[in-house]
């Protein structure tokens, strides 16, 4: 699985390292570090992945497997 | 208001949300016009605007700032008397230069650094309440809270708090609707206080990392540095949108948490869920309940013929219960397996304050409800909402000492 943040739609509302922080952490401004990129979803943490992308209310998450 | 009569083909409404109302009159209204249509057009004084209820054309509306301009960011008063606010009142690309000075200051990192002020200040001042056995959350607790620990993280004197706060008051009612030349002095007030402080700054610079003024002045954007006057406007807007909406959310929570004692009594079994519940509470009392927004160029939206220059409301609140994005909308739920409100809007404009908020509430009912558990209503009377951005005018709670 892949987590990938929209560069232009995320907009640093925090929902999603804030619900899923062993995955993604946030920057000086509060926007999440993966934002613009993607990353492979460690083993066991699929469901903290699917926390943070259903909780974006700018969608700017999605998940690939 | 006739069924027959539209806009566009949008039908017509005739509604001033301008008006005080008994408390939760407001979402009723609010969702009563949402399931008229999608779309509506809202013929009322002093201007008229459209009224944008979905979930998701008010999403995607927020998401388009080409078309939907932050030369207006409210549908209500008179677009010609809004006074000027920073950086609401700007577009892309300005807009994205201060929010990155002011982002960091407002960050979930930032915020660590007072955490201890405001928890200590949070304890303290409902240790101060509860041999009482009561008080009025919305003139004090929720009132003083919020104020102090807002301006203890720009660096200022929590006790200015309650030079600011009647000024901060007018300029809400102002703009509502209320008289302009009342507001405008209002507005003078913050200003000369903030005008003070940048005076004194600029003599005597402060740490740019405790001092929020010291920190402006010493920024840039686009390179060059904030002219004093964006310094006086920047710090006026934060204030008059950090001291009303916290207090408010506490009223509506506490006025909730009083009449449902279920609910109150999970989150003092699992605390662990209070972050969960800050989240369903901001969602179901939305307290910016509009965001306006300008049309920038004639544009059909979702089949509505819009023109450059008319205004729009895009209905937070209403999207916010809206069946269609949330299961049982008007209902505190706390397991949501998708909670995407827009209790802080959406799009570049999103909520600088909300981690702020979110930070106040979470604490405050941490602290609260481990020291008051069990609280009612001490009153029979109808509580009232203030129109224009929802308040409750009045929170009295009772509790057993």
């Amino acid at each position: 699985m892949k987590i990938r943040v929209d560069e232009n739609l995320c907009q640093g509302h925090g929902r999603c390292y804030s619900l899923a922080p062993e995955l993604l952490s946030s920057d000086d401004e509060g926007f999440v570090t993966l934002k613009g990129s993607s990353m492979d979803v460690p083993a066991g943490m699929e469901s903290a992945a699917r926390q943070a992308c259903n909780a974006c209310p700018e969608d700017a998450i999605t998940l690939e497997d | 208001m006739s069924d027959t009569e539209t806009k566009g083909g949008c039908p017509v409404v005739h509604i001033d949300y301008r008006q005080n109302r008994t408390a939760h009159e407001t979402y009723a209204n609010l969702n009563e016009v949402r399931e008229m249509a999608p779309i509506l057009w809202n013929e009322t004084e002093p201007t008229a605007y459209w009224m944008v209820t979905r979930y998701d054309e008010v999403r995607e509306a927020l998401q388009r700032p080409d078309v939907f301009t932050n030369d207006v960011v409210s549908a209500l008063g008179d677009p010609d008397s809004h006074i000027r606010l920073l950086p609401q009142n700007l577009n892309p690309p300005e807009h994205v230069w201060y929010r990155h000075v002011v982002n960091p200051w407002f960050s979930p990192g930032s915020l660590s650094r007072i955490e201890g002020y405001a928890r200590q200040r949070c304890i303290e001042l409902i240790e101060e309440l509860r041999p009482r056995g009561g008080v009025d959350l919305t003139v004090e607790f929720a009132l003083q809270f919020p104020t102090e620990v807002f301006l203890h993280l720009l660096g200022l004197p929590p006790s200015d708090g309650y030079k600011l706060l009647p000024a901060v008051e007018g300029v809400f009612r102002g703009f509502f609707g209320g008289p302009p030349e009342e507001m405008a002095r209002d507005v003078a007030t913050i200003k000369d206080y903030f005008a003070a402080v940048v005076d004194d700054r600029l003599v005597n610079p402060g740490d740019v990392k405790t001092d929020f003024v010291s920190y402006l002045l010493q920024s840039t954007v686009n390179g060059e540095p904030l002219p004093p006057e964006d310094v006086l406007v920047l710090c006026l807007t934060i204030l008059l949108a950090g001291m009303d909406t916290t207090r408010s959310a506490t009223g509506y929570i506490f006025e909730h948490l009083a009449r449902n004692p279920e609910h109150r009594q999970m989150l003092i079994d699992s605390p662990d869920k209070i972050p969960a519940a800050v989240e369903e509470f901001v969602r179901l009392y939305s307290l910016v309940y509009q965001d306006g927004r300008y049309v920038a160029e004639d544009v059909e939206f979702h089949g509505c013929p819009m023109r450059k220059g008319d205004i729009v409301w895009l209905g937070l609140a209403q999207a916010n219960r809206d069946p269609r994005k949330f299961d049982r909308p008007d209902e505190f739920v706390i397991d949501r397996e998708s909670n995407k409100h827009l209790g802080f809007a959406a799009g570049a404009h999103r909520c600088l304050g909300a981690h702020l908020a979110r930070m106040e509430l979470v604490m405050v009912l941490e602290e609260w409800l481990a020291r008051i558990p069990s609280f009612t209503l001490a009153t029979d009377e109808p509580l009232t909402e203030r129109g224009g951005q929802l308040m409750l005018h009045s929170v009295p709670l009772a509790w057993e000492v």
